[in-house]
């Protein structure tokens, strides 16, 4: 099922917010269209997109590679984005992610057998001074959490866990 | 404000257009700024920081206006950070330090960190040996790195980005000229970065993978050895090679490059082509050449089934005989024949076509040329002229490409029209269906298949708007093709062609005229010396006593039916062909690699090309064969190319003042480049045995009134095979590059939707097409750019399809297995 | 001349050739006895292999470009895992030494970033024709270590050798 065949009204919305010859800008909010019910972006949603805009399958990636917040593979609900950078890592954020991993048992990128929590590192979040953090989307909205532990993080995650069952 | 600056590099003094970089600037005084992100045809990304130079510039006083003087000289200020020299533009008085020891120090830690991920495999690295990151490590790098060694990036080695290119991940440094060359030069952005920092990856979604014609390019500009060439994997170590200057023999474009050879076990010991790269030359390919070139470049010249001995027919069988023989016997049966005919092709250098015409003259025959294209003489008389140059064309030019697929036809010259359009020239594209070129396109004309000509003629009426565009343009240039047409139609569209551009007064100049977009690398040269095709070659065939054919294989390519009374055949050839296997008397002739000569291109650029390797069993090149035979007729021809080619200068007008040692004279292009130092301009070789020369402008003052017809029209109901050409063909010299199979794939006939609806046939279904009383299968390709009722048949694909015909259509049955 | 000196001399003569015969003879008896060589001594050329039986060479011709003489011949060919001749990518498919040109200077010795091609002890180079003095890689290369059963190519686990040198050990330590 194209994209076009499963949200007729909202491409079409999304569309006629761009003017013809800029219509490659609507490539963002497409994307997140596409990424609404699974929670990622499929590959053939991609090409879909590239066709739609003129734009190749290969400019449609690249964004969804760019971008933190658009994923390409499926995960956990709780996709917890962990900076790594080097600013980040001399706070000591590579020492958490990786105690952060071997609490839940995962490797880096992998996600708990529960499904809930995915662990993953990432690349800038524009945060450096408040490392170690991690990103994560929740039905609220972007949360940061900032200077955090690992027991303050289990802690987070317990409380989901809790609100979700 | 001067349009000119003088800065000082290093000490010296240089004056140079304002608004340039200061990168630029040095490379003119031979300072080699150390770069790995920014080439002279991709301009500033920024992205490496290795260029950070020392910069100052002149304290001016606010109430003067002028500098401030301390000593009598300007007051220099030093910024207080290092600044890159790819995106400071230069300035008035400006002072640039390239080795002072705050810019060494900052180009020495920026490679020390670049080293940080780069993986030390250069013995394995295919880039090894001509590596810019390799060359700049010694040149500025380090000796020791203060980072761990074991934290280096590790990734997966060897992804293929499709199957001619191969992407290291580790070794890529982000630079991005790869992904930049491809949106911003080749205009296809199909590759990509893929996430962020050290994850940074280059990815290609496209299908196939990296999927331009462009794509070997982005290897010679690689600064490291992330991205290689399939065909060159461990083929051989750089600095083992040898080169030699050739032109490529695929297209008309006539893109010069370097043949780089080795000797090698795997080949018996033979010295044989490892690679094509491109050779500089701003007036032609600049620093590109395409993948039809680069990967099928020469591979045909190294076919198994290549003749290596003069061969004749006895009691229906091949029998090897001695070159002397065979001359004999080739000059008793031309001189007994009332009228023989030659028949020759594109194939051949300008040499090879001068002594074929000065026999022939002494014979009395006939002189045809083999080719499905018209228009040539017109292309001598208004093609372009000396001094033209596709780069000088901009804003306030015209240029003007009918019935062509120029991406699928000759690349380069796409790659140059859209450069042109980039610089504000006026692109009109006049096409029956979508090609690649109209996006760059101001205007888009769409006509019906068969309506060429008319379309043409039309625009030359005095109130077409295309009219008064022309007339007004300073410069204008058309690229006319074959698509949809035969012999007659695409003659007939030069003409219209022609009179387009002469009621506009837009030939005999510089960069003005009729470009014909020609299969063969010589076809221009070729109509200049007088060779002219015919219509019915089989006519030919069967009332002529013996055919001389050179470089052509009209059997195999079904111009020609053989019938019980058949000419003698004399077959002058590289490979057994069809027509080899008809033929009487079988010359081996050599390679273009194997030989020195000259290729006229279709702006009639006459560029010479070099031996490159020995040649194959007892060939030899076609001028001395002919000035063998010749010989035998008491007629003395000569049998040094460079000779020729003064006599040719002589007899034919067009190319008088052409000689091989005008041909090789060398003037400094820009931007620069140099095998030495290879990060500026890439592994791309430098030019130093000549940038051709182009013919005089004809002194022609009255041309041929167009006539002619179009091709045929589509009837309602009917549908209509017309032929297109694809720069990937089943012929002999792109079917022989095993890399570039897949691409050539099999026969796919293109069809509208709407159409296949009415006939009942699906997307990917199997037909049986016959025409003109040959068959052959094909695989449907339902396309909605494809005009109703027509049905797309790409030439050289194993239908023999010379202009637009009837097809009969059936579905193949599957067969029932089991 | 006294008539004595000859005589004495005679003696002399013969007092030198008497107490040879009690000391150790120099002669060695070639070929049935080899002389050792010295621990530095640059004899025929040895490729070597690893433990597990792989080739060290990787075919990156730098012995070639490092050889005064032009004496080395390689052409490399790319690894799979199915035939694995060395680690990483890159193997030599051809490796050729011409003996007659070898200077023995260790050049390349020096060259390899893997420390495949040594300069052995064998300094028996005798040939009968010019052709025999091209040693190729069958010739030059080392048996198989003991321990190890599998000539090369070998078939092997994807993703184990991805790497043709060695990896990298920080200098300081």
């Amino acid at each position: 099922m194209t994209l076009i065949e499963k949200y007729p009204q909202e491409v079409k919305q999304i569309l006629a917010r761009y003017p013809q010859d800029q219509k490659r800008s609507a490539v963002m909010p497409l994307l997140y269209l596409a990424q609404r019910e699974n929670g990622f972006v499929h590959r053939r949603d991609m090409k879909d997109i590239g066709a739609m805009l003129d734009i190749t399958e290969t400019d449609v990636a690249s964004l969804v590679g760019f971008y933190s917040l658009y994923h390409d593979e499926p995960a956990g609900r709780l996709r917890i984005q962990v900076c790594t950078d080097l600013s980040c890592a001399l706070r000591g954020a590579d020492d958490f992610l990786a105690a952060l991993c071997e609490s839940l048992g995962v490797e880096p990128g992998g996600t708990t057998p529960d499904g809930l929590v995915t662990v993953e590192p990432v690349m800038c979040l524009a945060a450096c001074d408040k490392a170690p953090l991690f990103q994560v989307q929740t039905g609220a909205g972007l949360e940061y959490h900032e200077r955090m532990t690992i027991e303050k993080t289990l802690e987070w995650i317990e409380s989901r866990k809790e609100a979700a069952s | 404000m001067t349009d000119r600056v003088t800065l000082t590099i290093d000490g010296k003094q240089v004056t140079v257009p304002a608004g340039m970089l200061v990168v630029d600037a040095a490379k003119k005084v031979a300072v080699h700024i150390p770069i790995f992100c920014y080439h002279p045809k991709l301009g500033s990304a920024a992205m490496c920081r290795q260029c950070l130079v020392e910069v100052g510039r002149p304290i001016i006083d606010h109430a003067t206006g002028h500098p401030e003087l301390e000593d009598g000289f300007p007051r220099i200020q030093f910024s207080a950070k290092l600044e890159t020299a790819c995106t400071t533009l230069v300035s008035e008085g400006m002072v640039v330090l390239t080795q002072s020891e705050r810019a060494r120090k900052g180009q020495k830690e920026v490679l020390e960190f670049l080293l940080t991920s780069h993986p030390l495999d250069c013995p394995i690295c295919d880039k090894g040996g001509e590596c810019p990151l390799q060359n700049l490590t010694m040149a500025h790098g380090p000796g020791k790195s203060r980072f761990l060694f074991d934290e280096k990036h590790h990734a997966e080695k060897q992804v293929p980005l499709g199957e001619l290119i191969f992407l290291d991940r580790e070794r890529c440094i982000q630079c991005g000229r790869c992904v930049r060359f491809q949106e911003n030069v080749a205009g296809e952005p199909v590759i990509g970065f893929y996430q962020r920092g050290r994850s940074m990856d280059i990815v290609s979604f496209s299908e196939p993978g990296f999927d331009s014609v462009f794509s070997g390019n982005t290897t010679d500009i690689c600064p490291v050895g992330a991205l290689t060439t399939a065909d060159f994997r461990f083929g051989a170590r750089p600095w083992e090679l040898m080169a030699a200057a050739s032109i490529c023999s695929q297209c008309a474009v006539g893109c010069n490059t370097t043949l780089n050879t080795r000797r090698e076990a795997r080949s018996d010991g033979q010295i044989v082509v490892k690679r094509v790269m491109p050779r500089q030359n701003e007036q032609v390919n600049e620093l590109w050449i395409c993948d039809k070139g680069r990967f099928a470049g020469y591979h045909y010249t190294e076919r198994d089934d290549r003749l290596l001995k003069p061969q004749v027919r006895r009691d229906d069988k091949f029998r090897s005989v001695s070159w002397d023989a065979a001359f004999l016997q080739a000059a008793e049966k031309l001189q007994d024949a009332e009228k023989p005919v030659f028949l020759v092709s594109g194939r051949l250098s300008n040499e090879d076509l001068f002594n074929l015409l000065q026999l022939a003259d002494g014979l009395g025959a006939e002189t045809l040329l083999y080719t499905n294209m018209g228009g040539g003489d017109l292309t001598g008389m208004v093609g372009l002229t000396s001094g033209s140059n596709l780069a000088d064309l901009g804003l306030g030019d015209v240029i003007l490409v009918v019935a062509s697929d120029l991406q699928e036809e000759a690349p380069l010259w796409w790659l140059r029209i859209k450069q042109a359009a980039e610089r504000g020239a006026m692109l009109i594209v006049v096409n029956p269906r979508e090609t690649k070129l109209e996006k760059h396109a101001d205007y888009v004309v769409r006509y019906a298949y068969g309506d060429e000509i008319k379309t043409i003629q039309d625009m030359n009426k005095a109130t077409h708007k295309i009219h008064k565009v022309f007339a007004k343009a300073a410069n204008a240039v058309i690229f006319y093709g074959s698509e949809g047409l035969g012999l007659e139609g695409s003659s007939g569209l030069a003409g219209a062609c022609t009179s387009l551009l002469v009621d506009t007064g837009h030939y005999a100049r510089p960069n003005n005229g009729l470009v014909g977009v020609w299969q063969r690398a010589n076809d221009q040269g070729a109509w200049e010396l007088g060779f002219r095709p015919v219509k019915d070659l089989q006519v030919i065939f069967d009332k002529s006593e013996v055919v001389y054919i050179v470089g052509a294989d009209p059997v195999g390519d079904g111009a020609v039916r053989l019938k019980k009374r058949k000419p003698f055949m004399i077959v002058q050839e590289l490979l057994s062909t069809d027509t080899v296997g008809h033929a009487d008397l079988v010359l081996p002739a050599r390679a273009f690699t194997e030989r020195e000569g000259t290729y006229t291109s279709g702006e009639r650029r006459v560029q010479r090309f070099y031996q490159a390797v020995p040649p194959r069993g007892e060939s030899r090149p076609d001028y001395e064969i002919v000035a063998e035979i010749a010989a035998r007729l008491d007629t003395a021809l000569e049998r040094e190319p460079g000779l020729v080619m003064d006599q040719l200068a002589e007899h034919i007008p067009a190319f008088g003042g052409i000689s091989y040692l005008k041909v090789s004279e060398v003037v400094e292009q820009w931007p620069v480049i140099n095998r030495s130092e290879l990060f500026y301009g890439g592994a791309v070789y430098e030019n130093t045995q000549g940038l051709g020369m182009q013919l005089r402008p004809a002194p022609v003052t009255s041309f041929p009134v167009s006539k002619g017809k179009g091709g045929l029209r589509p009837k309602e109901g009917l549908l209509l095979a017309v032929p297109v050409n694809k720069l990937y063909d089943q012929g002999l010299t792109v079917l022989s590059a095993p890399l570039l199979r897949e691409r050539i794939g099999e026969l796919k006939v293109c069809m509208n939707p709407d159409e296949a609806d009415r006939l009942g046939f699906e997307n990917g279904a199997r037909l049986r097409i016959g025409l003109n009383g040959n068959n052959a299968k094909a695989l449907l390709v339902v396309d909605p750019t494809v005009p109703s009722g027509i049905l797309l048949v790409p030439r050289s694909m194993g239908l023999p399809i010379f202009e637009a015909g009837m097809p009969v259509l059936s579905k193949v049955r599957k067969k029932v297995t089991g | 001349m006294r008539f004595g000196e000859p005589v004495l001399e005679l003696v002399r003569g013969m007092w030198i050739t008497f107490k040879s015969i009690f000391e150790r003879p120099v002669t060695v008896q070639y070929p049935e006895e080899k002389r050792p060589v010295r621990p530095r001594f640059r004899g025929r050329h040895v490729l070597h292999r690893y433990e597990n039986g792989l080739e060290k060479c990787i075919g990156c011709s730098l012995c070639s470009a490092a050889c005064p003489s032009d004496a080395i011949f390689v052409e490399a060919a790319e690894n799979t895992d199915e035939a694995r001749y060395s680690p990483g990518e890159r193997y030599a498919s051809t490796y050729e030494i011409n003996m007659l040109r070898c200077i023995y200077c260790g050049f390349c010795e020096d060259a390899c970033p893997t420390e495949a091609i040594t300069l052995g002890d064998n300094y028996e180079l005798t040939f009968t024709d010019r052709r025999d003095a091209i040693y190729d890689k069958d010739m030059l290369i080392e048996p198989l270590p003991a321990g190890s059963d599998e000539l090369t190519p070998q078939k092997v686990k994807p993703g184990v050798h991805t790497r043709a040198v060695p990896e990298m050990k920080n200098p300081d330590d």
